[in-house]
């Protein structure tokens, strides 16, 4: 078990390192296209940023509070984005039929499609980490929170929040198997709900609180961490909760890919 | 040594009938209809055999070879690949399973050749001495010396498909699955693919199943035929045996120099005495016949035509292999892509 997890894990850093490769004869392309992701969540955030100057605060929730979370929710959304590229296109490989190359393979196929067209995200990464920076440094300089606890727990959470929107990403892709087109679908479960806990749970209506707590999770991503970590607002316990989350999230992905892939048609010819 | 029994596939298609209802209709209520691609495909093919796997497009090849390399979970049947179930032990059969897919490249298309070398390799988990070793052997078996570096988008057909084969041959399996190898290539290419997959069969001993539409693939390379149509299995044999069963088909126009002579001819065809005649038709001075070259020689055919007057102009066609093989299974249409 252990060798078998050591020889995946090489397996992925080498199918990762030709896949970097492969993006680098583009030098430009690969280039660009960072720069304009990061440019894209930076104008995004700066709307955030304008409307909280107007307003001070959304329904209690400090600019520093906010950039915490959205931070890092595009810290989580980076590391998904990186580790399991194009698991979320998965529809591209079910539209042309190439998920049969990757079936001929003695390798589980998750694992090469997470390291097809890998894009790490430079810009979204640097943002992120400098919104954090930011916003734990106002924090600490309030006394209310303590940046020896504090940043050690945050990488964790961004690891967590990593794997949930995995997981969410991975039970949507799964349902490709059934489905073919999956594009709406996955705007509703990934896009939505990941402009959604841009801003603090408590500003939504009891029934989309319900949702995004329940069957898309994701407010175990940032909103719930972040209720102990800069509001003291619930124990370390809370932390604990969001892991068990995400651990639920990626096992029901997990399931739906496998009975997914059992069913896989592929194309005519 | 591949087994397959009882292998039997259907797909549920959403597609609703376009006369029947409005699209809208079809959003709404989709109706879903059964297609059974292949029904009860069962064959043996021992190692070291070289098969040949025909049939007109969506017979149900494709779907079989997928089966086949463990690609499709069939809805009933079994798959065996050297013993081991593709199905239930995919990644155990991987490694025993060469395949190339002729209408798609398994390369890496932006890098060199040799790097996608190296990544199978180590995906087949080989030293590096041994993939170096194999690969120096496929080289002087498949001449790839020439672009191993160049990006394989930047390729010929040609040269692609012969670095696809390296690399369904790379880990050394000992199945080879060729779903039409030779398609697109030019004449000389066709020979080249031709020539290399007759090594690797003798040379090796692989077991290789081919699926192709060129029957030169066929006669020059495989001992055994499997002929599915409609997703049965109809023909499972050798290449002669098929050919008996077909005959020699050929179609022969003649055409007279006038219209009453034709006319004459036409008369005689329909009278008794024209068994031996398939298909017959009559375009103004032009008759068309059918028949079996193994039954009457061309001139024999022409020398009793000619008694109702001298032929300006005779030619005779042979039918096409697959055309033929059409014929002899005639519940076979080709179907619609």
């Amino acid at each position: 078990m252990i060798r078998d997890l050591k020889g995946m894990a090489s397996m992925y850093k080498l199918l990762i390192r030709f896949s970097f490769r492969s993006s680098m004869q583009y030098r430009f392309n690969f280039w660009l296209g960072s720069t304009i992701a990061a440019l894209i969540a930076f104008v995004e955030f700066a709307l955030l940023a304008v409307i909280l100057s107007r307003f001070g605060t959304i329904q209690g929730w400090s600019v520093q509070e906010s950039a915490y979370l959205y931070s890092i929710l595009i810290l989580s959304k980076a590391i998904y984005r990186t580790f399991a590229s194009d698991v979320h296109h998965l529809e591209k490989y079910l539209l042309s039929g190439d998920l049969d190359g990757l079936l001929l393979r003695p390798l589980p196929v998750l694992l090469v499609l997470m390291t097809q067209n890998v894009s790490v995200r430079f810009g979204e990464t640097l943002l992120g980490l400098g919104m954090l920076a930011y916003s734990l440094s106002s924090l600490a300089a309030d006394d209310q929170i303590q940046l020896w606890i504090a940043i050690p727990l945050s990488v964790l959470i961004c690891l967590n929040g990593g794997l949930l929107l995995f997981g969410i990403g991975l039970a949507t892709a799964a349902t490709g198997f059934w489905l073919t087109r999956i594009d709406m679908l996955q705007n509703l479960t990934e896009d939505a709900t990941h402009t959604a806990i841009r801003y603090p749970l408590s500003i939504y209506p009891g029934w989309l609180k319900g949702i995004l707590t329940s069957i898309l999770p994701v407010a175990f991503v940032n909103y719930m961490p972040a209720l102990y970590i800069v509001r003291g607002e619930a124990g370390p316990w809370m932390l604990a909760l969001s892991a068990a989350a995400s651990l639920v999230v990626l096992g029901a992905g997990a399931f739906l890919w496998k009975w997914g892939i059992s069913r896989y048609q592929s194309t005519g010819s | 040594m591949i087994e397959a029994s009882h292998l039997s596939k259907s797909f549920r298609l959403r597609a609703g009938k376009k006369d029947s209802g409005s699209a809208i209709r079809n959003l709404l209520r989709p109706r879903s209809m059964i297609k059974e691609a292949v029904r009860d495909v069962s064959f043996t093919i021992g190692q070291g055999e070289f098969t040949g796997f025909i049939g007109p497009n969506g017979a149900g090849k494709s779907t079989t070879i997928k089966m086949l390399s463990g690609i499709l979970h069939p809805t009933s049947g079994e798959v065996r690949l050297s013993g081991i179930n593709p199905h239930r032990r995919r990644r155990e059969a991987a490694r025993s399973l060469g395949v190339l897919f002729g209408q798609r490249t398994q390369l890496w298309w932006d890098l060199p050749l040799k790097d996608s070398f190296e990544v199978l390799g180590a995906m087949y988990s080989m030293e590096e001495t041994r993939r170096i070793r194999r690969v120096q052997e496929l080289d002087d078996l498949l001449r790839l010396g020439e672009f191993m570096d160049t990006p394989v988008r930047k390729l010929s057909l040609g040269q692609r498909m012969r670095g696809d084969l390296a690399a369904a041959l790379l880990h050394e399996p000992s199945i080879l699955i060729l779903d039409e190898p030779t398609i697109g290539l030019d004449a000389s290419a066709k020979r080249d693919i031709r020539s290399l997959l007759r090594s690797v069969n003798e040379e090796l001993g692989t077991t290789i199943l081919l699926t192709t539409h060129d029957m030169d693939d066929i006669e020059q390379l495989c001992s055994r035929v499997l002929v599915i149509t409609e997703g049965t299995l109809h023909y499972d044999g050798s290449l002669d045996g098929l050919r008996s069963r077909i005959g020699m088909p050929a179609q022969i126009e003649a055409t007279f120099r006038t219209l009453e002579q034709a006319n004459a001819a036409w008369a005689h065809l329909q009278g008794a005495g024209a068994d031996s005649f398939g298909g017959k038709q009559l375009q103004e001075r032009t008759i068309i016949v059918e028949c079996s070259l193994e039954q009457r020689s061309f001139m024999n055919i022409l020398r009793e035509l000619e008694t109702f007057g001298e032929l300006e102009d005779a030619r005779m066609r042979e039918a096409a292999f697959e055309e033929a093989v059409h014929r002899l299974y005639p519940d076979a249409r080709p179907a619609k892509a």
